[in-house]
């Protein structure tokens, strides 16, 4: 299978890991290891002062998995510029999943203050990867502004509904010059296959894994879903019918040629 | 994204294109069906070569059903209208297909800035708000000053201007945008670089690249609305219009906040051109390149001109066409009685504009003289 | 005379006795690992390498933010 470049860099898996949700440090680690990634995302929060507990990050293997920062908990453009200076500050990484969630009850992303940051972050030399509503305008103004993917959600956060934004999908995907990684609302193996055969170019999975009752095993079934739905797509799936009903006939003055 | 130069050389479509003659050959009616069992109106370079193949022909009715359903679909029941104004029939290239090269002698004629809106005028009378300035390679005359003056006074008569003129700068486009111009019509003539420099051996013309990468200019600029074409039988008609489609989805990718519109002219007799030519279409193939255009191309404007006769121009309007021209004058000051100066071309369709639009209000479907998006969208630039 | 320094929002009070001179200190008082902590004083980043160098005042905002796991 081809592999996928995003801002030159190639990847050979198709599947990207959320981190966060997870039980403990450990089944986080296996889980990650078993899904085959090559990338997963990371947010950063204030350090309890009470509590300072140990860092999650030493349990990432970073000779292995790219790391991607996220803005969650940024409700605007100016927080999510902030947090993705410090998270570039922290780790030397400038690639970042820009999310700009104002709305702590379906975190659906804010559009405008999106593109905002967007067009800021790529002046300041971040890879891009803007998560959004599968809306295909706002999909080509970020690609316009300079990002290096866009990430447009199957349906909310944590939700596990799946691909219920599939047609405007369709359309991100007809339209786009970057890839598309589908994000968010996977809930289960056959969600994840179905985004890709209908030509994603990777997707993001968190909620549906961490939470699994056997995580490892869950993040190793969407492992093989990615796989089998990017082999199909390449393969080239045979067309549904549908039927036509005639009506007078158009070209019967072409007869007499 | 690659551009569109390279995209044509990586697919062999500004050269050694027999490869696709090959291909066409090897579809079989089977892969034709298959493509007409999904919905129509998404490209793929695969899709087009199978509507376009030999093959294909065993279909046409099933291509029109289909072209026609999804025109009114995206269209509507209806067909803009809109007139062309040739200002200048002075040209400087050579190209061996047309009544105004240079080495063709009649007399040259340009129009003043008032004469043009005296033949303006004529066409707003009959109704059109639609215009399409159209001028032969003249520089020293028809420049961007000339343009912006005229079309700064047309935009009071005129809801919607374009211009189908010799390729230009994008600052120049830019200044014919600002003045009120929201559209540019350019055919790459061919596609085949062997045989755009046999067909056009001497002038500006000559540079296949600046007129390929023109739309590049025109589209960033600012222009809506993207007029692209091939001059059907300077070489074989289905090779061009897979360049063609290539050309076009690569436009609605980059300016996707532009619409683009495919136009048809086939050769036709004209002062001083060779008068055999191999590679002519029949009627039949028109039909099946616009049928694959549309069943590939959901959106895109499908323009027919005044070029073809009128029976044929009737029976198109039942398939897929979203734009005709009518009661055209192709020679400068045709419209204001000027009856002797030279034409580009003969005009096949001589019916009057009224005529045009009752033909088609006889097909069920409403003549659109005015499109009150473009003249809503472009009050608040002019006040 | 007492500090006051905002840490993560919330106003600590330091005595003089225990006031950390510099942010590496503030950290080893915390009993933070200085290697898994992000520091931004008064809304500006503070690389790590700096953390020993960066002299703190009174009156100063600091917040300390760390990674943890996220979608």
């Amino acid at each position: 299978m081809d592999s996928l470049v995003i801002a030159g860099k190639s990847f050979r898996s198709r599947l990207f890991i959320g981190t966060g949700k997870f039980a403990s440090t450990s089944v986080m680690a296996a889980a990650i290891e078993a899904s085959g990634t090559e990338m997963v995302t990371v947010a950063l929060r204030r350090v309890d002062i009470q509590n300072p507990c140990d860092d999650m990050l030493s349990a990432i293997d970073r000779t292995r998995y790219q790391l991607l920062p996220n803005t969650s908990g940024a409700r605007d453009a100016a927080e999510a510029v902030r947090l993705a200076r410090l998270a570039r500050a922290a780790s030397g990484i400038h690639w970042v999943k820009l999310e700009v969630t104002p709305d702590p009850y379906y975190l659906l992303p804010d559009g405008t203050e999106t593109l905002k940051a967007a067009e800021t972050l790529v002046k300041e030399g971040f890879v891009v990867l803007p998560y959004i509503h599968a809306d295909p305008v706002l999909a080509k103004r970020l690609q316009e502004v300079g990002c290096a993917t866009v990430m447009p959600l199957a349906s909310p956060i944590g939700s596990n509904q799946g691909m219920r934004t599939k047609d405007s999908i369709a359309i991100i995907i007809e339209q786009a010059t970057v890839p598309v990684v589908v994000d968010a609302g996977l809930g289960a193996p056959s969600h994840a296959a179905e985004a890709m055969e209908m030509g994603a170019d990777a997707v993001l999975v968190n909620t549906a894994i961490a939470t699994a009752a056997d995580p490892v095993r869950m993040a190793a079934a969407f492992k093989q879903a990615v796989e089998a739905g990017r082999l199909a797509y390449e393969a080239g799936l045979p067309p549904k019918s549908t039927t036509a009903q005639a009506s007078s006939p158009l070209t019967g003055f072409l007869r007499n040629e | 994204m690659d551009e569109i130069r390279t995209i044509l050389a990586q697919k062999n479509l500004d050269h050694d294109r027999q490869v696709w003659t090959e291909q066409m050959l090897r579809i079989r009616p089977e892969d034709v069906q298959r493509e007409l069992s999904v919905p129509a109106g998404k490209y793929s370079f695969r899709r087009l070569l199978t509507l376009l193949s030999p093959a294909a022909e065993g279909f046409l009715e099933e291509m029109a059903q289909q072209a026609a359903r999804l025109t009114v679909q995206r269209f509507g029941r209806t067909i803009q209208l809109y007139a062309p104004l040739y200002v200048s029939n002075v040209c400087v290239n050579s190209c061996r297909y047309c009544g105004y090269n240079r080495h063709t002698v009649f007399e040259r004629t340009r129009l003043s800035i008032e004469e043009a809106l005296a033949d303006a005028e004529v066409i707003a009378e009959e109704g059109f708000r639609h215009l399409l300035l159209v001028s032969g390679e003249d520089r020293s005359f028809v420049t961007t000053v000339y343009l912006a003056e005229l079309a700064a006074r047309l935009r009071r008569r005129f809801s919607s201007l374009s211009v189908e003129i010799y390729p230009m700068t994008q600052e120049e486009y830019r200044t014919l945008f600002e003045a009120g111009i929201d559209g540019v019509t350019l055919y790459q003539e061919t596609y085949d670089r062997a045989a755009y420099a046999y067909y056009h051996p001497a002038g500006p013309k000559q540079d296949y690249d600046r007129r390929l990468q023109a739309p590049d200019r025109f589209a960033s600029a600012g222009m809506r609305r993207i007029g692209l074409g091939v001059l059907l039988g300077l070489t074989d008609w289905r090779l061009e219009t897979l360049a063609l489609a290539e050309h076009a989805a690569y436009l609605m990718k980059r300016y996707w906040r532009s619409q683009v519109s495919f136009s048809f002219p086939r050769l036709r007799p004209a002062l001083g051109t060779p008068s055999d030519w191999p590679h002519l279409l029949s009627d039949r193939n028109l039909v099946q390149m616009m049928l694959a255009l549309r069943l590939c191309f959901a959106d895109a404007g499908i323009v027919l001109s005044t070029r073809e006769r009128a029976q044929l121009r009737d029976h198109l309007v039942d398939l897929c066409v979203t734009s005709m021209s009518a009661g055209s004058k192709t020679n400068p000051g045709g419209y204001t009685g000027h009856d002797d100066t030279a034409e580009q071309f003969v005009v096949a369709d001589t019916r009057t504009p009224a005529q045009i639009a009752q033909m088609i209000r006889s097909k069920g479907k409403d003549p659109v003289w005015k499109d009150w998006d473009a003249a809503f969208a472009r009050s608040e630039v002019f006040s | 005379m007492s500090w006051t320094l905002k840490i993560n929002g919330t106003p600590q009070t330091f005595e003089p006795s225990e006031q950390p001179a510099t942010l590496a200190d503030l950290l080893k008082q915390l009993q933070m690992d200085k290697a898994a902590v992000v520091a931004e004083v008064d809304g500006q980043v503070v690389p790590r390498e700096h953390f020993a160098q960066t002299v703190l005042r009174d009156g100063q905002s600091i917040e300390l933010i760390r990674f943890v796991g996220g979608g």
